[in-house]
């Protein structure tokens, strides 16, 4: 998942995300990509559009 | 490894209340937050109730209260408003709006005043079981740490990990999770002081837009929105009601808050053996408005007491604290079922309706508006009501 400069750590998306595996730090946030399942959750839910899946 | 009787992930109110209660209680606290200054930044309104603070024994402060409210003014899509004061209906509502930053510490500060120990920038990454109690992995400026806890109290927000880590079924679906957005606003036109207004329709779709005012002009100017039920997010449709709604035209952001309000209600199993959550990672939020630091601060109370109890009784067995599940049940959760009920009605109205509301009330002259009264009125309007919520009065 690529993480936008503008992402506000608000930690909504992990809190959607079926997974949890959404870890929110201060100012950073960390997919464990290998459980992911590119369900898009996450990106839907993000109040400030910043989380952009990526393509491989 | 360090130990602790009780390990409290999360310092916002409820974590705070938790640790405040479960010290003066007797048990050794610890107090974290992955943040390095608690309460900023603030993810919500910023609004309680007189009531609720007095229930939790927390003595209004000047220092964290931004402004007083004394009248909520509903506003239909077309602009048509309907003005709520203390003559018209009794007001649950009637409170501050705080200054959260402040007030989030001041709630910290007195539990350490407790004697609970707190420590910020402190991330908890993992947890895992052991034979008596929780072994918890943390992360304090960059440097990994563990620490064993008897009792884990997962006040950890709408991210709501620790539950899960834990085995609840503390996920929220999207379709649960109000998607926030908001400015603190300068040089917002208020039609009166003290007057909360409320913006009901499609511009928030699935939720609302509010306005709390803090000071003569300024205000947190910011709306609710599911993203099930909308394309665009919550902030493009803040800008858009930032845009179009009369008193915000001249108005400038000092602020920007983002962050997701969990809706669905009290979450089913709030303990497990070890484990208490509490706060708005327990789903202690109102979900007809979203509301949550009253009902968060209250379950963090109980949370405090009831582990601060298993401690003492030397059993943190889920047999033990099912006692939390009971009171918070009680003393929040079961009024929560009727906002449900509310919540879905109101979701189901359209614009056109919403309009019609407002017109009906604004026609009819009651002096004092009783929940019968309400009722006749939305039947008048839409049929639909007495069937969506006739069992509620």
């Amino acid at each position: 998942m690529i993480v936008r400069e503008w992402c506000m750590y608000c930690g909504e998306c992990a809190g959607v995300c079926p997974l949890n595996i959404i870890q929110v730090r201060e100012l950073t946030l960390e997919f464990d990509e290998e459980k992911c399942n590119n369900c898009k959750i996450c990106v839907k839910a993000c109040p400030v559009n910043a989380l952009e899946e990526e393509v491989v | 490894m360090l130990e602790t009787d009780i390990l409290i992930i999360g310092a916002g109110p409820a974590g705070s209340m938790a640790a405040k209660h479960a010290a003066l209680n007797g048990a050794e606290v610890l107090l974290i937050d992955r943040k390095s200054e608690i309460g900023s930044p603030k993810r919500c309104a910023e609004g309680v109730s007189k009531d609720g603070l007095k229930r939790l024994e927390v003595t209004p402060d000047p220092r964290w209260i931004a402004s007083e409210i004394n009248k909520v003014r509903l506003v239909s899509p077309n602009g048509t408003d309907v003005l709520l004061d203390e003559d018209k209906v009794k007001l649950s509502e009637v409170g501050y709006v705080l200054e959260r930053k402040v007030f989030d510490k001041h709630l910290a500060m007195d539990a350490a005043r407790a004697g609970a120990q707190i420590m910020v920038k402190t991330l908890a990454t993992s947890m895992e079981k052991d034979k008596d109690g929780i072994i918890v992995h943390l992360e304090h400026m960059g440097n990994p740490m563990e620490i064993k806890a008897k009792i884990v109290i997962g006040a950890d927000g709408p991210e709501s990990r620790v539950g899960r880590w834990a085995g609840l079924k503390t996920g929220l679906k999207p379709g649960n999770m109000e998607s926030c957005a908001q400015f603190e606003m300068v040089g917002v036109d208020m039609k009166q002081p003290g007057c909360l207004e409320l913006v009901f329709g499609s511009v928030a779709p699935g939720g609302y837009a509010w306005i709390f005012p803090k000071g003569e002009d300024i205000a947190n100017v910011g709306l609710g929105v599911l993203s099930t039920k909308t394309d665009k997010t919550a902030y493009q449709h803040l800008l858009e009601f930032v845009d179009t709604y009369p008193g915000t035209q001249k108005a400038q952001p000092v602020e920007l808050n983002v962050g997701g309000d969990p809706v669905a209600g009290l979450h089913k199993e709030l303990v497990t053996d070890h484990v208490l959550i509490t706060g708005d990672a327990a789903g202690m939020v109102n979900p007809l408005d979203g509301g949550g630091i009253i009902s968060g601060m209250t379950g963090g109370r109980i949370a405090g007491e009831i582990a601060a109890k298993a401690i003492s009784d030397g059993d943190y067995s889920k047999k033990n604290l099912k006692e939390y599940q009971k009171r918070c049940q009680k003393e929040i959760g079961d009024s929560f079922k009727k906002y449900l009920k509310a919540k879905e009605y109101l979701l189901s109205l359209s614009d056109e309706e919403l309009n019609s509301i407002a017109d009906a009330f604004n026609e009819s002259d009651f002096d004092r508006i009783s929940p019968t009264d309400l009722l006749k009125v939305l039947v008048k309007v839409s049929p639909k009501a007495m069937l969506k919520l006739g069992k509620l009065f």
